[in-house]
């Protein structure tokens, strides 16, 4: 008998599929298999040669991610993952914006209205532009906070320089960014913080170059389609793409240099960021990259719950070129410029000053030519930052409303009870608690409803205090008359009637119509998880 | 190594779970609560174009329609009216081709391009920018959602509380223009005459500028100042001067007012369009046109309150 040859070892086919699903596993990571990846999971150190290495090496994502990094500035409170947050926030705003934009189209007789089809007819309509509403402002914030951040560790030094330059070529972007979406909506608050935005630029000396940059903002002498467009095309796709630019050219450096290591873990004057040593190492897979997931998820479910619970992107009346709102505002990270404005003129509040803020800004890495980055050695730095925290916050303040602007104090009155925008007491209370009438500040008025028995004492007490704060209006007194105007429309009419100093009487009238089923921005937050609340509206009444 | 980079792994998985938890309830409570959302929002936003068309409305159209849409006689017809919502649209032949809305759209977007053999004293303009007014086309959309509101009110007026006049650009005449409304026979409106209910001849100076629409135009309780002329036509508030402001009239105010009311092309004053009617000399006596130049200039005058015949109650 030959000796036959072995039949060649079949391998059970569930042993086939195995080996076949872990080389797609090993494909999909990037070079990871299947039992590195428990490994991982089971925290195991990893083997040599350290596979875990080879997707930054192979995949194009991981490879612009360090592959490890110091133990030392992976803690949380180093750099409080405000650069990661930057960029994830960035992402955030792409995603949820692309959405929007299935529904918008940037011309004035569609915009506000497509915000509205939104709100009415698209399911999660009105929480995608939620979102994307909380994540500009918090953007804004965040990498604001990155800087202070990289400023008060004194990570701008040598040989970060430029790092920091293109971080501020980034906050500028940022803040463009969050303006000209500012536009989109087409409302009375867009149309106004815009207009007085862009008429800044109009101080640009000379003259001309002014008129000429105010024309390229806004298409046109006022804002209009051409401006709106353009605003748009800002918005989704050139400050975007331009943001993409400079924070590859930021994050390139970033990597390029290390995070710079607490300061006191270094010499003064040395950077070793990049030499880490063996026993110091966090590799990126999978420690880093499961705490920046898990950190991302739990700011996500943050913003998720605070947007759905409490907070509602404010929607006013439809962009009005021929009607100045009562107050116009800036949007809030401009307060200060609004601010400065009150104190200086356009051309130094508008150009001179934000621009040499900005040049001195770029030029600090340049100009602190102090080595160390040392709390205890930087006393100047850090005094003279929050100095310059602090004056921002106060010309801010100067820029609100609350500051040195006063309507006519009748007007102010009324603006408190029943504002043009917002929805202020009256509206808060509703249709239903206003009853037909006429109510006089001078008598004792009797009410059932003590919600509206709360709005007419706050009647009498706003023109009392109005008596006493301004000069010119004696003897105030105010009268409401609420009649029906049509089925399920109130019609309110605020007058009140004063003495002025030159002993003439005064009046001042004030018209405002209240549908049964309107409800304003602010009143949406509560309703969407309150349903019931919102029924019981509509029926009420 | 771990040991250097000190949170545990089992912390942080616990952490995106409940992250991850949080985000299903809250786009799942919003998933919830999703159509009734969008249902309020709609009636939200309805109400909210009505809120803006009643502004829009006061400050546009109220002069010559009323108001509370009751129109003015021989200036506009009524909008708030019985006869306007359930029979306009078939007495101008539109039934079933266009919805009543759509003819209000139209009518306020494009306006009237005619007013020959009109009864009302003015043309309605064009209100749509689009066709050289002075409304955006969002406005025209919420004042139409506040013209159409008047439906409710309307439909529940009896006979006498509807304030429609025949039109007379309806093929019908008057008598029959609200035979067919017999599916309620008990609402026959009043038939108000197209320009007076009183017979011509002694009616009062303050009843004719009323009755002949001159008060749709002329304001009598604003003066003529060069910060207000008066919208439609001068205003009267100040009439009793009319020399010292108007150089033609200077020598003989009466004869100057009389002139103008016969025949308005006499004098023009600059600002207004050819909208003053030239027949009046056909609707009053030559009486009546004396005492009412006399009424216009008594810085005194009376104005009565008068009931739908036109008899004074206030006395
Ligand atoms: C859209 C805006 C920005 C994004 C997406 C972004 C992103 C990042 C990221 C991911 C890092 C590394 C992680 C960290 O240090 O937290 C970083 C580091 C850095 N960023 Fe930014 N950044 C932005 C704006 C800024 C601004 C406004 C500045 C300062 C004016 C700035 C200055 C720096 C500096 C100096 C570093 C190095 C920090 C170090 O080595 O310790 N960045 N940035």
């Amino acid at each position: 008998m030959s000796v036959q040859s072995p039949a060649p070892q079949k391998k059970p086919w569930f042993l086939a599929l195995l080996s076949s699903l872990d080389g797609i596993f090993v494909y999909l990571t990037a070079g990871i298999s299947t039992r590195e990846f428990r490994a991982m999971l089971r925290g195991d150190a990893p083997g040599r040669p350290n596979t875990r290495l080879t997707p930054h090496a192979d995949a194009f994502l991981l490879h612009i991610k360090p592959s490890y990094y110091h133990e030392s500035v992976t803690r949380f409170t180093h750099t409080y993952r405000l650069g990661l947050l930057s960029t994830y926030l960035f992402l955030f705003e792409t995603i949820t914006g692309i959405i929007l934009m299935i529904w918008y189209a940037p011309t004035p007789e569609r915009a506000y209205v497509d915000m509205i089809r939104l709100l009415n007819n698209v399911p999660f309509g009105q929480l995608m532009r939620d979102l994307h509403r909380i994540g500009a402002e918090l953007m804004v914030g965040i990498v604001t906070l990155h800087m202070v951040r990289t400023y008060l560790t004194g990570s701008y030094k040598p040989p970060r320089e430029f790092t920091w330059l293109t971080g501020v070529l980034l906050l500028v972007i940022t803040l463009f960014l969050s303006f000209s979406g500012y536009l989109l909506p087409w409302d009375q608050l867009a149309f106004w913080a815009v207009t007085i935005g862009t008429s800044m630029a109009e101080a640009v000396p000379p003259v001309f170059v002014g008129e000429i940059i105010n024309l390229l903002a806004r298409g046109a002498p006022d804002i209009g389609a051409s401006g709106l467009l353009r605003f748009y095309l800002l918005h989704v796709l050139f400050l975007p793409l331009l943001l993409i630019l400079f924070f590859f050219v930021h994050y390139y450096k970033v990597v390029l240099y290390g995070i710079s290591l607490p300061a006191q873990e270094e010499e003064v004057g040395e950077d070793t960021a990049n030499r880490v040593p063996a026993n110091r190492r966090v590799y990126y897979l999978p420690e880093v990259l499961l705490d920046e997931g898990t950190f991302l998820l739990a700011v996500t479910a943050i913003i998720t719950a605070v947007t759905v619970f409490l907070f509602q992107a404010p929607l006013e009346h439809i962009a009005n070129p021929q009607q100045t709102p009562f107050h116009t505002v800036a949007p809030w990270y401009f307060y200060w410029l609004q601010g400065l404005l009150k104190i200086a003129d356009k051309m130094w509040a508008g150009v001179i000053i934000p621009g040499v803020l900005l040049v001195m800004l770029m030029a600090i890495p340049y100009l602190d030519r102090n080595p160390s980055r040392r709390g205890a050695d930087r006393r100047v730095a850090t005094i003279s930052g929050i100095v310059a925290g602090v004056l921002m916050i106060i010309l801010s303040w100067m820029g609100t409303p609350a500051y040195a602007v006063q309507g006519a104090p009748a007007l102010e009155v009324v603006e408190k009870l029943m504002p043009e925008e917002k929805v202020g007491i009256s509206r808060k209370i509703g249709y239903k608690h206003i009853p037909l009438g006429t109510y006089d500040t001078r008598e004792l008025i009797t009410t059932d409803d003590a919600e509206f028995a709360k709005l007419l004492d706050e009647f009498v007490h706003l023109l009392e205090v109005w008596e006493e704060k301004a000069p010119d209006f004696n003897d105030p007194w105010g009268l409401l008359t609420v009649t029906q105007d049509q089925a399920n429309l109130k019609l309110l009419r605020w007058e009140i009637t004063w003495i002025s100093n030159a002993g003439t009487e005064e009046y001042f009238k004030q018209d405002y119509w209240l549908h049964k089923d309107s409800y304003y921005w602010e009143q949406y937050g509560r309703k969407k998880f309150g349903v019931p609340e919102f029924l019981e509206m509509q029926n009420g009444g | 190594m771990r040991s250097l980079y000190v949170r545990s792994f089992g912390s942080k998985l616990i952490w995106g779970l409940v992250s991850s938890f949080v985000i299903v309830v809250c786009v799942g409570l919003t998933a919830q609560t999703e159509e009734t959302r969008m249902e309020i929002q709609t009636k939200n936003w309805e109400g909210r174009g009505i809120e803006n068309g009643a502004v829009i409305f006061a400050n546009n159209c109220a002069t010559c329609h009323g108001q509370q849409g009751q129109g003015l006689q021989g200036v506009a017809p009524a909008l708030n009216s019985r006869y306007f919502f359930t029979r306009r649209l078939g007495d101008v032949g539109q039934d079933g081709v266009m919805t009543l809305s759509n003819y209000v759209y139209l009518t306020v977007a494009a306006g009237r391009p005619s007013k020959d053999n009109s009864q009302w004293a003015n043309r309605m303009v064009p209100w749509s920018s689009q066709f050289g007014g002075p409304l955006r086309g969002d406005q025209v959309v919420d004042v139409v959602a506040y013209v159409m509101n008047f439906e409710e009110t309307a439909l529940q007026q009896t006979a006498s509380e509807d304030p429609f006049q025949p039109f007379l650009d309806v093929a019908k005449p008057p008598e029959f223009q609200n035979i067919g409304i017999s599916a309620d026979a008990e609402w026959t409106p009043v038939q108000l005459a197209v320009t007076s209910v009183l017979p011509m001849g002694d009616r009062d100076p303050d009843y004719l500028f009323g009755a002949l629409a001159c008060s749709g135009c002329h304001k009598l309780d604003e003066p003529q100042a060069p910060s207000s002329m008066g919208e439609s036509g001068p205003n009267f508030g100040t009439i009793h001067e009319l020399g010292t402001y108007r150089p033609e009239a200077a020598a003989d105010p009466a004869a100057y007012l009389k002139e103008s009311i016969v025949s308005p092309d006499a004098f023009r004053v600059e600002g207004y369009d050819d909208a003053m009617p030239d027949d009046f000399a056909s609707r009053m006596t030559e009486e009546e046109i004396d005492r009412l130049v006399q009424w216009l200039l008594d810085p005194n005058r009376v104005i009565h309150t008068r009931d739908a015949e036109g008899n004074i109650i206030d006395e």
